[in-house]
């Protein structure tokens, strides 16, 4: 038996040396690309107490095991801090589930394809894009980078991509809870985001041709409470990686659009949230906007990578706990990951930014951001962001994305530290009846991404 | 014949090793509740709960900004418009973002994000930040930013004076993260390093006046300990022999460990602005041990056995010494009557300190005396030495005093007492309730705190608000009440009501004026669109489009957080009574007019400063006199048990009252309001100034029951007899006890803490003098039937013989 061999201390030395050598490549017993492109798995590339929670705090936590404040001491080392302190003191609860080690559960598939059948096609421009080197043209999709070298890579990925798919559509709830416990805000809406290039599922591919300018569309509007329904924003993105993008706001009672400080990237689009629009997807800013990308760590942690849908649910909605009113905190279920790569990053383009650096947590079996935490300009921690993914494919039950599987987001949780208040989103399944979440149907663009969309959704 | 007291005297040095090993466990208990002892001022516990406005200020904390650090910066010549002083504010506002515990959403100042203006433009309604990424560095990026500033009018109002001297920089800390201290000692060194030769920097707000207190509370460590240097020293020079100076020392502390340990055990944190009265209490402490002492080398220079001595001075001496702590006690404790949180807890760690004085300055004291070695000068300090001349003086002077209380004279005194009484009650009638200072009463009017808050109210709206709460009836709904129609037109109608009425506020702002402001902007700009209609959804509207891409916490100062309730805030010009007094008429009157019940709202007066003002001036209203009389009650009450008559009880309370009316007078004549300080220490007044009439009427009646001849004769031979002796020790005790308050005046950096020291010297040397001239006076003129009853409860004579079975006779 190898495993002998390869102990906890021998991962970590591994993780410890090439981080010191600067050596990026994932996996600990053999390069993690190779093992994905053998078998799909990856098994091979870590030992097995890298791969079973069991196996790491060597038998004192089981999968379906409670992490709870009598039991968080032993998976301390694989949670942020501020996840820790949850635990620990607000009565947070994470049930550990198995480690998920079919690579093409843990993105959609027709990206993980792209991935694979693009590697190695893309480089930087001149000015920093990323493009297809052979032409220099926009990206034709998947992960440019799935190798990667540097965290500029990761973040340019993470950037370029948000939800993976081509188009994707999360009706959603929102809870904004206090540091008392209980709900002041509850808001009800609709997500949208629009890839014009780097497309590996809509027609035309790899870019609309008339929009290979852009990088993204995405808008945001809200169905409840009363007062807000219809308001709506959008953001458009150029694809230069340096420019801020356009950032509109609508207010049905008023028929105007109104634009914002395409910088003022800061403070949240309604009140009552601990969200920036700098916080989407830990990349919620053009990528040269942000600098220093820097690798500071590397090694295993837990996360919510495929379990995170509430397939129990007609709706979606997922149960809570923890916090004094018991509604802080989503039940939840995480795994370990083998490998997690910690990538720090400065508002280099913000000089009023009360961010001194974020640190996002990316899985390195396939970039996703697992988590983040970004810090004040003390260098003291602020805001914390976790999440679940989830192959929407559960006992059973499943919702398809095309041919396969629907794979997305499930529920994401928002932490201010130092305030205590905490923001809690939610995919679900439909909203009102009318807005259901999926992704890839070409009619999202008309439907929510232009001026006119936003002001029909607002009469709606 | 031996009475309960004897007894237990007996019982207690007989069993010396047992006393003291049940004293050393008491002790050793509340030592280990020592570090337990929180030392903090609560600024809101020096509020009295049942006040309306309280209750007001208490639901809704962040109405009046209490967590906001305003700092102004001001330029001495020329404007704020230049690269230098535009840059300095940019660099404040940065560097104030990274103080300890300040919440990044809400730091406002020219420089950031939130000041905004707008301007319509064919895309849209487009919403700029006044700076651009950085501050003007030429004179056309000035111009620019000053061309943009005179877009936005709220930014006029708020941030930038009238005359563009001066610009705000507002941030707010949390709660539950900030340590006032370190926040205040930050933000002081950053208005350090601002500082130029023409530049000013003045920093109010709640925060800073609490990190200031801090401050000077660390200062008090200091005064502390030379107060005690003092009292110590002056106990070694009047003592002059080790034990009598190390007893009181050792009752003092392990009575101070008693107390401290006691709060610690029942977690109640100490204020440390009333810190006085403990150091009252080591000093009422010291100068109790001082007689206990005196008495004991008086009973040992007879009887020649320390241990014997002391169980004799310990049975006569317990029941004065008794009744004397049990009035300071009452002195003490009945300010818990006022319902103000930090009194009460005041109250009980003081009086409970009161009461630890009896065990320790009765029973330890007696223990202590019996196990030291006596000193070698106990002749001389019995009296049988020969007389210093300080000692021969104040012969004289009491002597003198005497001379004016009785016989022919006696009339003349008595008329001009009377007229005096009548003139003194007269003018004290005349004092008004509060204190006001710009600023705040805890700190010198000329501390650069207060000169910080006179100056930002001389440039900005400023300081004083008064605040009228909208107050949502269901909370929880999600529907939210700072969004109706009926909010908004409530609001709206409040400041036209203020605006117009009498004494109009210098400024208003609710969150109406947001709304209209959304409004206009998002139909195009037009002035004309700075109404909304009487809609629902044109006011939720409204309300959505100023807070769209902002915090809601940017708008905390109007509506809270959960948006449910509102409030309309008036800004005054000072907080003086006759402002404080019209304000809240014209407020009243608006209130009423627009209607106290609303369908989704109730709309409550009042909070801010102005209205907290008020409330602690109506609680010293209500119960300043209520204080008094429960003291009288409880004080006669005592007196005439301890005297078994009520004349006595009538006798003791005239001077003190008269005391307490004479320092209100003075108050008033200095041109000093009632205030929270006066009402403790007029109880304090009552209740340790009564001890000097116990004194000297005790000695009274022990003297005219040794004297023969007439009985103006007797009177006369008994009030001259008592003022020698006993007036001697009223004046070591009062001596004592300025001493001790003294550096908590001269020294202290704190108004508060000095004002109360001054006003208990004050009252201290106002009752001491009235216990000498009006007491024996009354004396004279009513000649008790008690006083000429042996009464051995309040007596501190002894027939020796009762005690040593006749091994000694006489009686001392």
């Amino acid at each position: 038996m190898y495993i002998n061999r390869f102990d906890r201390g021998f991962s970590r030395r591994k993780f410890l040396n090439d981080a010191a050598r600067g050596v990026l490549g994932a996996g600990v017993l053999m390069p993690l690309s190779e093992a994905i492109s053998a078998n799909g798995e990856i098994n091979k590339a870590y030992p097995d107490e890298l791969l079973s929670i069991e196996g790491y705090t060597k038998g004192k936590v089981k999968t379906g095991d409670i992490i709870d404040a009598n039991n968080v001491q032993y998976v301390k080392d694989l949670l942020e801090p501020v996840r820790y302190e949850q635990i620990l003191k607000q009565g947070r609860k994470l049930k550990i589930g198995k480690t998920t080690s079919e690579i093409m559960r843990l993105s959609p598939w027709e990206y993980i394809e792209a991935t694979l059948r693009n590697n190695g096609k893309a480089g930087f421009d001149a000015r920093g894009n990323v493009v297809n080197k052979a032409d220099g043209q926009p990206w034709i999709g998947g992960n440019p980078f799935p190798d990667p070298k540097n965290g500029l890579e990761l973040f340019a990925a993470q950037t370029l991509n948000w939800g993976r798919h081509d188009a994707s559509f999360y009706a959603m709830k929102l809870y904004a809870t206090d540091p008392g416990g209980d709900v002041r805000f509850t808001y009800t809406g609709g997500w949208c985001e629009y890839s014009p290039v780097a497309r590996v599922s809509m027609e035309p591919m790899p870019y609309v041709e008339s929009q290979k300018t852009k990088l993204r569309y995405q808008s945001v509007f809200f169905t409840q409470p009363q007062a807000y329904r219809g308001t709506s924003f959008l953001n458009i993105w150029d694809y230069d990686h340096s420019t801020f993008p356009a950032l509109y706001g609508y207010v049905p009672e008023f028929r105007r659009i109104r634009q914002f400080p395409s910088d003022q990237r800061f403070e949240p689009l309604i009140p009552g949230l601990t969200l920036f629009l700098s916080d989407a997807w830990a990349a919620g800013d053009p990528l040269y906007t942000w600098g220093n990308y820097k690798i500071v760590g590397r090694g295993p942690f837990l996360a919510g990578l495929a379990d995170g849908w509430a397939s129990d649910d007609p709706n979606w909605e997922h149960k809570t706990h923890g916090g004094q009113k018991g509604k802080t905190f989503w039940d939840a279920t995480v795994e370990l990951v083998p490998e997690a790569i910690i990538v720090e990053a400065e508002p280099v383009k913000f000089p009023r930014a009360p961010i001194g650096k974020k640190r996002v947590y990316f899985d390195a079996r396939n970039q996703i951001v697992i988590g983040m935490v970004t810090y004040d300009r003390n260098m003291k921690p602020y805001r914390s962001f976790d999440g679940a993914y989830s192959m929407y494919d559960q006992g059973g039950k499943k919702v398809m994305d095309g041919k396969h599987p629907y794979w997305s987001w499930a529920h994401v949780t928002s932490s201010d530290i130092q305030t205590g208040s905490v923001t809690r989103i939610e995919q679900v399944k439909q909203v009102e009846g009318v807005y259901q979440s999926g992704a890839n149907d070409p009619a999202y663009y008309d439907k929510y991404l232009t001026q006119a969309a936003l002001q029909r959704l607002g009469a709606s | 014949m031996y009475t309960l007291r004897a007894r237990l005297a007996r019982w207690v040095l007989g069993h010396r090793r047992l006393s003291f090993a049940i004293f050393g466990l008491i002790t050793l208990f509340f030592a280990a509740g020592l570090p337990r002892v929180k030392l903090e001022t609560v600024f809101r516990d020096l509020l009295p709960t049942d006040d309306p406005f309280v209750q007001v200020y208490k639901a809704h904390p962040n109405f009046g900004s209490p967590l906001m650090v305003m700092v102004m910066l001001r330029v001495k010549e020329g404007d704020i418009f230049n690269p230098v002083t535009l840059a300095k504010t940019w660099q404040f506002t940065r560097d104030i973002d990274k103080a300890p515990g300040v919440d990044h959403e809400q730091i406002l100042s020219i420089t950031t994000e939130k000041a905004r203006y707008s301007e319509a433009t064919p895309f849209g309604i487009d919403m700029r930040p006044l700076m651009s990424d950085h501050s003007p560095a030429d004179a056309e990026e000035v111009a620019d930013f000053r061309r943009r500033v005179d877009r936005a009018p709220n930014v006029r109002t708020f941030l930038i004076s009238e005359d563009n001297r001066s610009t705000i920089i507002m941030a707010t800390f949390i709660e539950d993260k900030v340590d006032y201290g370190t926040a205040f000692e930050y933000v002081e060194a950053l208005a350090q390093g601002a500082r130029d030769a023409n530049t000013e920097v003045f920093i109010a707000g709640q925060p800073t006046l609490i990190g200031w207190v801090y401050r000077y509370e660390w200062q008090m460590v200091g005064i502390f300990a030379v107060t005690l240097g003092l009292l110590i020293a002056s106990l070694a020079l009047y003592m002059r022999n080790m034990v009598g100076v190390l007893t009181p020392i050792l009752t003092s502390a392990t009575a101070a460990i008693w107390a401290f340990g006691l709060v610690g055990w029942l977690n109640i944190s100490i204020e440390p602005l009333l810190m006085i009265v403990p150091l009252l209490l080591t000093a009422r402490s010291f100068s109790h041990s001082v007689q206990f002492t005196e008495r004991y080398y008086e009973i040992y220079a007879h009887v020649k056995d320390r241990v014997k001595a002391a169980e004799i001075t310990m049975s006569v001496m317990m029941a004065p010494s008794v009744l004397g702590i049990f009035t300071d006690v009452l002195g003490i404790v009945v300010v818990m009557a006022a319902p103000i949180p930090a009194m009460v807890r005041h109250a009980i760690f003081c009086g409970m300190w009161a009461v630890w004085l009896i065990p320790t300055g009765c029973v330890l004291i007696s223990l202590l005396l019996a196990t030291l070695p006596a000193p070698d000068n106990v002749q001389s300090l019995t009296g049988h030495g020969k007389e210093s001349g300080v000692h021969r003086r104040i012969q004289r002077l009491l002597a003198a005093i005497s001379s004016i209380t009785h016989g022919p004279r006696a009339k003349l005194t008595s008329v001009v007492v009377v007229i005096l009484s009548v003139l003194v009650v007269w003018t004290s009638s005349q004092i008004k309730i509060g204190n006001p200072v710009e600023g705040t009463n805890l700190l010198w009017n000329d501390s650069a705190f207060n000169q910080s808050v006179r100056a930002i109210n001389g440039s900005f709206p400023g300081v004083n608000t008064l605040e009228i709460v909208l107050e949502a009836k269901n909370p929880d709904s999600t529907e939210w009440a700072s969004h109706t129609v009926d909010a908004y037109e409530t609001m709206t109608r409040l400041q036209d009501l203020m605006e117009k009425g009498p004494n109009p506020p210098r400024a208003t702002l609710s969150f109406a004026d947001y709304l209209r402001e959304s409004n206009r902007l998002f139909n195009g700009g037009d002035p004309r669109w700075s109404t909304i209609d009487p809609r629902e959804r044109a006011v939720s509207s409204a309300a959505i489009g100023a807070m769209m891409g902002s915090s809601s916490k940017n708008f905390s100062h109007v509506v809270d957080p959960s948006l449910q309730h509102s409030t309309v805030s008036l800004w005054y010009p000072d907080n003086k009574q006759e402002t404080v007094d019209a304000a809240l008429a014209s407020a009243t009157a608006a209130v009423a007019a627009v209607g106290v019940d609303h369908k989704d709202f109730t709309v409550r007066l009042a909070t801010g400063t102005i209205a907290l003002q008020e409330a602690v001036n109506r609680v010293i209203k209500r119960y300043q006199w209520v204080v008094i009389v429960v003291l009288n009650v409880f004080v006669f009450i005592l007196c005439a048990f301890a005297y078994k008559s009520m004349v006595a009880g009538l006798i003791l309370l005239i001077p003190v009252n008269l005391a307490n009316e004479a320092l209100i007078a003075a108050m008033h004549l200095l041109g000093v309001g009632l205030d929270t300080n006066s009402m403790i220490v007029a109880a304090i007044g009552v209740g340790v100034g009564i001890d000097y009439g116990i004194y000297l009427l005790s000695r009274i009646c022990e003297e005219i029951q040794t004297t023969s001849g007439t009985p103006d004769q007797r009177w006369a031979m008994a009030i001259d007899s008592a003022l020698r002796t006993t007036g001697k020790a009223i004046l070591f005790t009062a001596s004592v006890m300025v001493i001790g308050i003294i550096p908590w005046y001269v020294m202290s950096g704190l108004k508060f803490v000095a004002d109360m020291g001054l006003l208990l010297i004050a009252i201290m040397g106002i009752n001491m003098i009235l216990a000498l001239v009006v007491l024996p006076l009354i004396v004279w003129w009513v000649r008790p039937k008690f006083a000429l009853r042996p009464n051995s409860l309040v007596s501190e004579g002894v027939d020796l013989a009762l005690f040593t079975d006749g091994g000694v006779t006489g009686k001392i």
